[in-house]
């Protein structure tokens, strides 16, 4: 159709775009396409299958070497400590940010004065560079000086100062309260555009039944929501299963591993022993497990729309 | 009566779990804040005293900032960040923005796989793609340059910002296109000159994310720059403090300060364009 109204017109855009509206659509679309074929959809096929060579960072050459590297990590007795971290440290992120972020946005959802100027603060959490907050836990967490010592101290609780970021279960504590800091923002941005959907009329008629709040918020904003919530979860643990800055800056994957998780490990095996098929190796047995939790997202979409 | 408010206040017991709720997440996500700019406000030798105090009494000094804001290679790693964010936000807007526009306005066969496959790119374990990008890089010759950065950068925030872009174009009239089209118009201008003005609200937000996600990105900015003088921020920040034997923290929580402040006013002014956008996107009539 309007190919021949293109032609009609005559001018000279016309014959320099002298496409049909099908191919143009094409073409505006290209780019974006080109950049996922280059930069995903190659690196990522080209990664699962290095995990089958033995290929180094420095030392030039590949060899075919089967399912060695699978063998190799999984025979590794770090390598359960690496999944049960990630195990750990995904679903306490996911648990504090989200049981956080969604009474933060009911709070914030009631509209009292101010809560615009509270959303906003809240949300430089999340926009702020990872280093830097990493940087600030380390601080709060500090062994000598950290403000939690300090307060720990004054209010009697102790009288001693805890290395936080050198004990095992308290440095992976701290990971888990500073990354679940910086996404609680995040999802009360999202729960809270899920609570200003929410129809207020059946809220008012359950009341007029003589609903109670609890009643109110398990019977229709929890159903209501559904959709969003499941979608925010999703993606949260998507994200956080891909979490790499503030573990590193905070303590490398330590003390004695125990903050190691996938990102970590790939990174650690790829850029600091200069192993790629081993990292590979890891990386294909993450991508299995990331892979489940996108497809549930994909269908939750789908299911939404 | 009944509150016009999604949680009923009116009894005294829920209004005193609010109130409580409200201080515990207050302090937990405002303390924090809080403490890194007063550390950064306070003499670097008195954050070491046992008995330093939870709000600002004594001195207050600037010297950290100035000691951040003076040193060289901070400024360094700020420049560079500044061009790769920059070059980063303006290519992942308008390649967004045209892919948006393609998916909303065109029909052609594989849209709907691509639609797909674009939406799943941030979803991907970023270090495994990391693998073979840094070996790709080096091969092309691209490793320690920007461009393998914001060529990354450009498509992992291409989902967000397509789909963004995508409902902006949705929410417009076809009514508004077909009427340029019997004007004359050709495909392209109705394009730059009469869509894409009407989405600056929705560009910008793009742009800002764009830029943010350069900005606080550390995974490959450390992997893909190599010399110390071409490091981004959050490397450089790393690099630069966490090798000190002694840590300076006066003087990391002002750095800290100061690398959040272009970000933070970027997304002040993306607050104020979403909203505007948003009223805008109920233009149709």
């Amino acid at each position: 159709m309007s190919r021949s109204r293109n032609g009609r017109t005559g001018g000279r855009q016309a014959v320099r775009t002298g496409l049909s509206d099908a191919q143009f659509g094409v073409v505006l679309a290209l780019p974006a396409a080109l950049f996922f074929a280059g930069i995903v959809l190659y690196p990522f096929a080209n990664s699962l299958i290095m995990s089958v060579f033995d290929r180094s960072l420095i030392y030039p050459g590949t060899d075919f070497t089967g399912l060695r590297n699978f063998r190799r990590v999984l025979s590794d007795p770090n390598f359960p400590g690496v999944a049960r971290n990630t195990a750990v440290f995904v679903s306490g992120t996911t648990a504090v940010s989200f049981s956080l972020g969604f009474t933060w946005a009911l709070i914030l959802n009631q509209g009292y004065r101010g809560s615009a100027f509270l959303r906003g603060l809240t949300l430089c959490a999340w926009i702020i560079p990872g280093a830097a907050i990493a940087f600030l836990w380390m601080w709060i967490f500090h062994g000598q000086y950290g403000v939690l010592n300090l307060v720990l101290r004054r209010i009697g609780l102790t009288s001693r100062n805890y290395t936080w970021l050198g004990t095992r279960q308290f440095a992976v504590l701290a990971v888990i309260l500073a990354r679940g800091w910086q996404a609680m923002p995040w999802y009360m941005l999202l729960l809270l555009g899920g609570l200003k959907a929410i129809n207020f009329d059946q809220i008012e008629a359950a009341r007029i039944d003589g609903a109670g709040n609890i009643r109110v918020l398990r019977s229709i904003v929890v159903p209501g929501m559904r959709q969003i919530i499941g979608v925010t979860l999703l993606i949260g643990i998507i994200m956080s299963l891909q979490h790499f800055d503030i573990i590193w800056v905070m303590t490398q994957g330590g003390p004695a591993r125990a903050t190691t998780t996938f990102s970590v490990e790939v990174y650690r095996h790829a850029f600091q022993n200069y192993d790629l098929g081993r990292a590979a190796a890891v990386g294909v047995i993450w991508s299995a497990i990331l892979a489940v939790f996108v497809l549930l997202n994909l269908r939750a979409r789908r299911n939404g729309e | 009566m009944s509150s016009k408010r999604l949680i009923d206040d009116g009894p005294l017991r829920v209004k005193a779990v609010l109130i409580v709720l409200f201080v515990l997440i207050g302090i937990f996500m405002f303390f924090p804040m809080y403490w890194m700019v007063l550390t950064a406000l306070r003499p670097s030798t008195e954050i070491f005293s046992r008995d330093v105090g939870l709000i600002p009494i004594g001195s207050t000094t600037l010297a950290n900032f100035r000691a951040v804001i003076g040193d060289p290679r901070i400024a360094r790693y700020m420049l560079n960040s500044v061009f790769v964010s920059g070059s980063t936000s303006v290519a992942t807007t308008l390649i967004c923005a045209y892919a948006g526009y393609s998916f909303s306005k065109y029909r052609y066969p594989g849209r709907r796989p691509l639609m797909f496959v674009v939406m799943t790119s941030q979803m991907f374990p970023f270090a495994v793609l990391l693998l073979t990008i840094y070996v790709m890089m080096r091969f092309l010759g691209l490793l320690d340059r920007y461009m393998a950065l914001v060529l990354s950068y450009v498509t992992f925030t291409l989902p967000v910002g397509t789909w963004t872009l995508k409902s902006f174009f949705d929410h417009m009239p076809d009514s508004l296109i077909e009427s340029a089209k019997i004007d004359g118009a050709s495909r392209v201008s109705i394009l730059h000159r009469i869509i894409l003005p009407l989405t600056i609200p929705g560009m910008i937000s793009v742009a800002v994310y764009g830029f943010v996600w350069s900005w606080n990105d550390l995974l490959y900015a450390l992997t893909l720059i190599t010399s110390p003088e071409r490091r981004t921020l959050a490397p450089g920040l790393v690099m630069t403090y966490m090798g000190e034997f002694q840590r300076h923290w006066a003087t990391m929580m002002a750095a800290s300060v100061w690398v959040s402040v272009p970000v933070t006013v970027g997304f002040v002014l993306l607050q104020r364009f979403f909203v505007q956008g948003l009223t805008a996107g109920a233009l149709k009539g």
